[in-house]
């Protein structure tokens, strides 16, 4: 037996269950949404489910892509930012540090309450403030989903600097010594030096952040409005309508969502393939 | 280019409570010249460099770069690169653009960056690899590049901290020859950092012994053979014949006899040190032998032999000698023992007996 073959059957363990799951499911989304298997009638194929979602598809895409690149984009900065000062030498970032990861064991779903009790225009905040709510924008359920976007970035953002400060913790102290002997600034330390070692790190934890965020139901729910909807929203809405002849489409709805998923993991990888400089 | 360091009673404590990590150390560096720092692990060797380079801030003293104190300033304009143990290599870069960094953070154009980058690969003899990404080197290219690198920063003051340890004795030999090349073409000043004698001996001009966090000795590395001025040192260049006795007017009394001194020493207790090479083994009949004793231990070091010599008395003595080359002498063997009126020092007793770590100061790591 090849070592090729032996790692193959090493691997397969982990790798049966995860493709029979998911695939079995994506199967199942995508012949429902292909009217092959309905809940009545004969199988038939037929595009009547994608027509019909069709309209609020694209509303529901550009919108899912909006928060999912907005969400990630803060949660990048504001990650390499903390991964940044937790890995600093000062005692007291260390603390900052430990306050970011306590807010990973954190749901999501406790976080998008507690963010809608601090943003709402009855909230914490305008108290705090002493705005009153007529006069306070509509973070929760406005137009441009404040509150979703800052509760996804607030939680992905420990996230992302856990991920990074764990590559900076092991590696960044020594390089960034070499070269400020060799003359670099702080600002050029941290464009030549600390920025590319931490790049395949922060790509990856931004790509999952963006995969998730695309993907995730219950924040958007919560603290967004009711229409337009992004796509997990939608598709949840579909599926448990009592109306049954709508769940092909919240099955072609789910499969957008999945397509688009795998697409942005696709260009990540492909991206951070030229990133990784290093081992 | 090269600039003169001089360094003012550096002391520096990591944590409140510790001894410090280093003591009042003052050591001058004249512009052009390799001064080597040899010291054990833990003597605080590191502690200098990272003193002098600004990463680490002195408690104490100061450091001096062509008579400017360089207190508060930061690493980046202290005009030093270092090359540490570990090449560090930017692992994003090309070898080319490793070289080129120092230019390039400074502002000079990619191209005239990149052209200067060949010139310094050139010097290190790495010609034509400036393409290859920094991972794809052997470690002795590496540590190449790495003095590439901080050559073309154009440092006033190179520092090396062990730089050559980590590379196999080959590797090492050569690059000792490199760094000497370099020597006579760029005449840098550089501060070396070694647990080495060999190597302190063979690139520094002038040798500090650090030990315990404090100099013992400075001076050329002959100087310290011939004359260490503590047993510490002595033990540090590899030393082992260590005789306890008395000095009077110049002559050094202990089991192997009256021994004339060559050099002034206070009257008092003291021990007597001599170098296995300076030794010379003869007949106990010899005339010239200045004491007879029974071979105990042969340890093989190349053509040569390291013979220990127990000298009978109250509390006894071993003398270490090395033998010519091709001499053999079995174990048991009664000799006499020519102890060169030259090659004789004398250093003050510690208090209390040598531990064995105090025995074996030179650690690899």
């Amino acid at each position: 037996m090849s070592t090729r073959q032996r790692a193959v059957l090493l691997v397969l363990p982990a790798l049966v269950p995860v493709a029979a799951v998911v695939g079995a499911a994506l199967v199942s989304a995508v012949l429902l949404s292909l009217g092959l298997t309905p809940l009545v009638g004969q199988p038939e194929l037929s595009l009547d489910a994608w027509r019909a979602a069709a309209g609020d598809l694209g509303t529901a895409t550009r919108l899912s892509l909006g928060i999912a690149a907005a969400a990630t984009v803060l949660a990048a900065g504001v990650g390499l930012c903390l991964a940044l000062a937790a890995t600093a030498v000062v005692r007291r970032s260390r603390l900052l540090g430990a306050l970011a990861a306590l807010t990973i064991p954190v749901p999501h779903l406790v976080g998008a309450a507690a963010i809608g009790l601090l943003l709402a225009d009855s909230g914490f905040l305008p108290r705090l403030l002493g705005v009153a709510p007529g006069d306070w924008p509509s973070l929760v359920g406005g137009q441009w989903w404040v509150a979703v976007v800052a509760e996804y970035a607030w939680k992905e953002s420990a996230f992302v600097a856990l991920v990074v400060g764990s590559v900076l913790a092991s590696r960044a102290r020594s390089y960034d010594e070499t070269a400020a002997l060799l003359g670099a600034g702080r600002w050029a330390r941290f464009r030549y030096v600390t920025l590319p070692l931490a790049a395949p790190a922060l790509g990856v934890a931004s790509a999952v952040t963006f995969v998730y965020t695309l993907g995730s139901y219950e924040v958007a729910a919560l603290l967004g409005r009711p229409y337009p909807e992004p796509l997990p929203v939608m598709a949840v809405r579909l599926a448990g309508s009592i109306d049954l002849a709508v769940r092909p489409q919240a099955a072609a709805v789910a499969v957008t969502t999945a397509v688009l998923a795998l697409a942005a993991v696709l260009l990540a990888l492909r991206a951070l393939r030229r990133l990784s400089a290093w081992d | 280019m090269s600039g003169t360091l001089e360094l003012r009673g550096l002391t520096r404590v990591h944590a409140a409570g510790q001894p410090p990590a280093l003591a009042g150390f003052t050591l001058d560096v004249p512009a052009g010249s390799c001064v080597a720092v040899l010291g054990p692990s833990g003597s605080g060797k590191s502690t200098v460099l990272r003193l002098t380079a600004g990463l680490d801030s002195p408690d104490g003293g100061s450091v001096l770069l062509d008579g400017r104190d360089l207190a508060g300033v930061p690493p980046e304009r202290r005009g030093m690169a270092m090359v540490f143990q570990r090449p560090l290599l930017f692992p994003h870069l090309s070898v080319r653009d490793n070289v080129a960094f120092a230019d390039r953070v400074r502002g000079v154009p990619r191209r005239q960056a990149r052209e200067r980058a060949e010139h310094h690969l050139e010097l290190v003899a790495l010609r034509g690899y400036g393409d290859r990404p920094a991972r794809a080197l052997s470690g002795g290219q590496e540590q190449r590049v790495a003095l590439a690198r901080a050559l073309a920063a154009e440092p006033r003051v190179l520092l090396l901290d062990e730089p050559f340890s980590a590379l196999d004795t080959t590797l090492r030999e050569e690059m000792h020859d490199l760094l000497a090349d370099l020597r006579v073409r760029l005449d840098p000043t550089v501060l070396l950092v070694t647990h080495d004698p060999a190597e302190a001996d063979a690139l520094a001009d002038t040798v500090a012994v650090l030990d315990g966090g404090r100099l013992q000795q400075a001076g050329p590395m002959r100087e310290l053979y011939a004359a260490p001025a503590s047993l510490a040192v002595s033990r540090l260049l590899g030393g082992r014949t260590e005789v306890p006795g008395t000095v009077r007017d110049g002559v050094h009394s202990s089991v192997l006899g009256a021994l004339a001194v060559p050099r002034p020493v206070p009257d008092g207790p003291g021990v007597l040190v001599v170098r296995p090479e300076a030794v010379r083994v003869t007949s106990p009949a010899d005339p010239a032998a200045d004491a007879t004793g029974t071979v105990v231990r042969v340890r093989r070091r190349g053509l040569r032999a390291l013979v220990a010599v127990e000298v009978p008395g109250p509390g006894g003595a071993s003398v270490e000698a090395e033998l010519a080359t091709g001499e053999e002498l079995p174990a048991g063997r009664t000799v006499g023992l020519v102890l060169p009126v030259a090659d004789r020092a004398v250093v003050p007793p510690v208090d209390g007996t040598p531990s064995d770590a105090a025995r074996s100061p030179i650690s690899h790591g």
